[in-house]
């Protein structure tokens, strides 16, 4: 449960008088200082209105310059602070606290950036860098006027997570979680535990029998007291947010209560149908190949290995990542085992990475036999040939076959869209799971407290879905170890007299912070505090006008705005 | 945090480590220095920016780099003149704050930890060895690292591709992939990320300039993440980005200073030639130098070219309990695996200082 | 045992992993040898597929 503590500062407004507001002209050597006229700018925020106190500092970010501040504040009761100096971004948790020390409210301060806003992009023209400065000091100042004392909101994290997925990826997660202290809840679609790894043969690159890892690690996972296992269950609803999610399941009345959800569930191979003629006995998937060589014994002795079948095509314009190298695996395991001459037929060979490439001159030596083809000229399947038009000898070859076996991609979930709009987490264009950022949040949802592991979000190696879901535990640990969360109180509120209860605001929340709730006057929509972000599209969307922005209200925007463009300034 | 330090060394303790880090000597006091620059006006000392990849010249007290953190003058003992001679202490007289201090000494420091986490990362191979690409005699052929300095606001040229010869501006550029990578001579693995490097490499210098057109040579175009083949795909079509499969076999130089590429296209079956303004090779990452020195300190397998070996099946941990590693320096991966593999070293390292903490009443 | 890590490189492999720790209440000693932190990824100007800016 969320709960917001009581007000700290009165609003000074109420009290008749106006604000008193300081402000601190930071110089910052020649980072602001060399390309405009510091001395001017403060001198002119002497003249703004409600302004009682201007300092010019050299580094206001300093041990000194935030004492200074702080001395000046009591010294000259003021009630709103203002610094022009940098970003926000590294030191507004400074002066935040600096006004809290002074007794002050944290957000009754105001960041102006003068140096990335003016003194970096200015450099060439010092006149104008100082006029800017003198402008967003006055907007500034203005909106500084009308900001409100705020609390943080603390919210209670629930010790449990849920895992969602019970392959190799989800229980990895659920044992590391699991390894922390905390308790763990982890639902499987299926009947049993094990996800496409248990159909495979071996795991490269380090050989191990997969139905032995794979069956180890189930074990493992059904032996831990910290974990319970729902078999053939999927999640129907999600409701809440982080540090309590209510999740119901489709194996009873049951709710799950989870402070943070993990989505592991996976992905499948491209079924081919009929592509290449596909037919399961001459022409077979990569999948069903893996099944022969768990049958062990074969007469297959010329195979066809062909990469790219139904990837990197118009419409599933993707690389699968990992089927180069599964290919490659089985290329050298069918040449020890059943002696079989074979072929690998590839546009690029994905072998990245150290292991990846070591093994690629392995099956080279191991006498398998690679030809490039072209997404123009794809390679043409007759009964007991497959004739491919290779670009490097530039003519076409003829390579017998008795057994073609066809690399097709991983493709999503079918149920991945309708989880993802139940999680109000986004998919990409072929339905795998969007994280936060591809680059720096690989792992984290825009929305807190639920994470992506595996090929849920992407396909990935056996490797790198240990890695994935071990990573995910941990970012999921940085909730569930702390027990709490505090959120920044920017965060929308909803007038339910005006509210129309037309979910509008629901609708388009993306980080499913507004809840529609029954009231005696109808549906009224309300804001999850936790949940919510302060983004703003929720009052942007309000026809009634009945959302407000904490923080970013009209009045302190307004003021803002109108100070933008007063004449004469 | 303790930058400008090195691990020395390490011993056992009571199921924990002791590590011995020296604390390298600044000669700017962390604490009161804040990096405005007034030092720096009329230091007479100078090296070369290696932040920069040598593409320029810093003065000997320095900001390594302009957004770094900690924001901090450093003071390059190589370079400074008053801690080689005796003389100078300009910058000291500049300082009002009074932070250099040229009687600081390293520390030695000892740190009791529970658990050690190997983030090393890497290095860039230096491809002088590969004489017939001419790097280091031809001025026109420069790394992809010295490539993302020239396109970079904050760099030596301020984001403007002026070619080291005579800095005029390169509209033509080529692009030569694995260069020291899969190549059995040198380190005969894939570098992982220099394929997408090239291409956005190249996509960046046709922002710069509509009439910037680039080549990229190489082999297996190795684009496997999220995204990847579109990126790929818009480069061409909406960059100007052209491809050719096959393996550059040299460069040479015209009068002007105009690399010559000869190569052989496999796709056309031709040995070709190609005239450009400037080369950009994509020369192989490689484990950061040390590192094999490190493995052996702590006693952590590394394969032959360097990178630390981890556990197949708990690939954030090495053969030594108590010692994980993730990055770059477990073997050549993209910036989202490193991410991922470094939450699941700090899953780890957690697990195992606090399983220890009260015999299983592993709370946080 | 300590409940101390050291995180030994401070790109941005060692950076994620001393934040992650540091968000479950670890204390954690970041050890980087240049001056500052931020490693390779600090001298890229951008990063793929996004273009977006590396620093």
């Amino acid at each position: 449960m969320s709960k917001r503590k009581k007000k700290g500062s009165g609003d000074s407004r109420a009290s008749g008088d106006g604000p008193r507001i300081g402000v601190f002209v930071c110089n910052c050597g020649t980072n602001i200082a060399g390309f405009m006229d510091t001395e001017d700018v403060a001198g002119y925020s002497a003249t703004l209105p409600n302004v009682v106190f201007v300092r010019e500092n050299l580094y206001s970010c300093s041990e000194a310059g935030v004492n200074d501040i702080k001395q000046a504040i009591i010294d000259n009761k003021l009630d709103r602070v203002v610094v022009a100096a940098c970003t926000p971004r590294t030191h507004e948790p400074t002066f935040r606290a600096a006004c809290k020390d002074a007794g002050l409210n944290p957000y009754h301060f105001e960041f102006v950036n003068i140096r990335e806003h003016c003194s970096w992009v200015h450099k060439e023209d010092r006149d104008l860098a100082t006029l800017k400065a003198r402008d967003l000091i006055r907007m500034g100042v203005a909106r500084s006027a009308y900001l409100e004392p705020m609390e943080p909101i603390i919210g209670n994290v629930v010790e449990r997570a849920l895992v969602v997925g019970g392959g190799i990826s989800g229980m990895t997660a659920a044992l590391e979680l699991a390894a922390r202290g905390f308790e763990v809840v982890l639902i499987e679609r299926q009947k049993h535990l094990g996800g496409l790894v248990k159909s495979l043969y071996e795991i490269y690159p380090w050989g191990e029998k997969a139905a032995d890892y794979i069956n180890g690690l189930a074990s493992r996972v059904e032996r831990n007291s910290k974990i319970r296992v729902l078999k053939a269950c999927e999640v129907t609803d999600v409701r809440g947010y982080v540090g309590k999610y209510e999740v119901t399941v489709s194996s009873g009345d049951e709710t799950v209560v989870a402070g943070i959800i993990v989505v592991a569930t996976g992905a499948r191979p491209l079924l081919p149908e009929g592509m290449f003629g596909h037919d399961s006995r001459r022409v077979i998937t990569m999948l069903e190949l893996e099944a022969m060589l768990l049958r062990s014994r074969s007469r297959r002795k010329k195979v066809v290995l062909m990469g790219c079948a139904g990837a990197r095509i118009p419409g599933r314009f993707y690389c699968s990542r990992i089927c180069c190298m599964t290919a490659i695996k089985n290329a050298i395991i069918m040449r020890k085992k059943w002696k079989a001459d074979v072929t690998v037929l590839y546009r690029d060979l994905m072998c990245y990475g150290v292991q990846n490439e070591t093994m690629l001159v392995d099956a080279k030596k191991a006498g398998v036999r690679f030809i490039n083809y072209s997404l123009e000229n794809p390679p043409v399947i007759e009964k007991d040939t497959v004739t491919v038009s290779s670009e490097i000898l530039g003519r076409d070859l003829k390579v017998p076959v008795d057994l073609l076996v066809l690399s097709t991609p991983l493709v999503p979930q079918d149920t991945n869209v309708a989880l993802s709009k139940i999680l109000k987490v986004p998919v990409d264009e072929y339905g795998f799971f969007l994280e936060a950022h591809v680059k720096l949040r690989p792992l984290d949802f825009a929305t807190d407290g639920i994470f992506v592991c595996g090929t849920a979000r992407w396909p990935a190696s056996i490797r790198e879905c240990l890695e994935q879901a071990i990573g995910a535990a941990s970012r999921a640990s940085t909730y569930l170890a702390r027990g709490e969360v505090e959120v920044e109180p920017i965060v929308s509120v909803i007038d339910e007299e005006e509210c129309r209860g037309c979910g509008l605001c629901v609708a388009l929340c993306p980080y499913g912070a507004i809840e529609l709730i029954d009231t005696e006057k109808g549906k009224k929509a309300r804001t999850i505090d936790v949940a919510c972000k302060g983004c703003g599209t929720c009052g942007a969307t309000c026809y009634r006008h009945a959302i407000r922005m904490k923080h970013y209200s009209d009045e302190q925007l307004g003021a803002q705005i109108r100070a933008a463009f007063v004449k004469d300034p | 945090m303790l930058a400008y330090s090195e691990v020395e060394g390490l011993s056992r303790k009571s199921g924990g480590f002791t590590l011995k880090v020296r604390r390298k000597a600044r000669y700017v006091d962390e604490e009161i220095c804040n990096a405005c620059g007034d030092c720096l006006e009329k230091c007479p000392g100078r090296a070369k920016d290696t932040f920069d990849m040598g593409l320029r010249q810093r003065k000997a007290i320095y900001l390594y780099f302009s957004q770094g953190i900690p924001a901090v003058m450093t003071i390059d003992p190589e370079a400074c003149i008053y801690l080689k001679k005796g003389k100078c202490g300009v910058c000291k007289k500049r300082c009002d704050k009074g932070a250099i201090d040229f009687e600081m000494k390293d520390e030695i420091l000892s740190l009791d930890v529970g658990s050690v986490i190997i983030a090393t990362g890497l290095d860039i191979f230096e491809p002088g060895d590969l004489t017939y690409y001419g790097y280091g005699k031809i001025k026109n052929v420069i790394t992809g690292l010295q490539y993302e300095r020239l396109i970079n606001a904050t760099g030596p040229t301020g984001g403007h591709l002026y070619r080291p010869s005579d800095q005029k501006l390169a509209k033509t550029v080529a692009y030569v992939q694995c260069v020291g990578s899969r190549d059995l001579n040198y380190c005969s693995y894939c570098s992982s990320v220099c394929c997408m490097c090239s291409i956005k490499d190249a996509m960046l210098a046709r922002e710069h300039d509509p009439e910037s057109v680039s080549y990229i040579f190489h082999t297996d175009l190795r684009n496997v993440g999220k995204g990847f083949q579109k990126y790929e795909k818009r480069a061409a079509e909406e960059y100007g980005v052209q491809y050719v499969r096959g393996r550059v076999a040299e460069i040479g130089e015209d009068d002007e200073g105009n690399p010559i590429v000869l190569y052989e296209d496999t796709r056309q079956r031709k040995v070709e030639s190609l005239k450009v303004e400037m080369v950009v090779l994509a020369t192989a990452a490689t484990a950061s130098r040390g590192s094999r020195e490190l493995a052996k300190m702590l006693r952590v397998k590394a394969d032959k070219y360097g990178f630390i070996t981890t556990r197949n099946d708990q690939p954030a941990d090495t053969n030594v309990k108590g010692i994980f590693a993730c990055g770059f320096c477990k073997g050549p991966c993209d910036i989202p695996e490193a991410v991922s593999q470094s939450s699941a070293a700090a899953q780890r390292a957690a697990s195992h200082v606090l399983r220890s903490v009260g015999a299983g009443a592993s709370k946080a | 045992m300590v409940p101390k890590v050291a995180v030994i490189g401070g790109g941005i492999a060692g950076i994620q992993a001393a934040l992650d720790l540091a968000e479950m209440g670890i204390e954690v000693f970041l050890i980087e040898k240049k001056p500052s932190i931020g490693g390779v990824m600090a001298q890229l100007d951008k990063t793929f597929p996004t273009n977006d800016c590396s620093i």
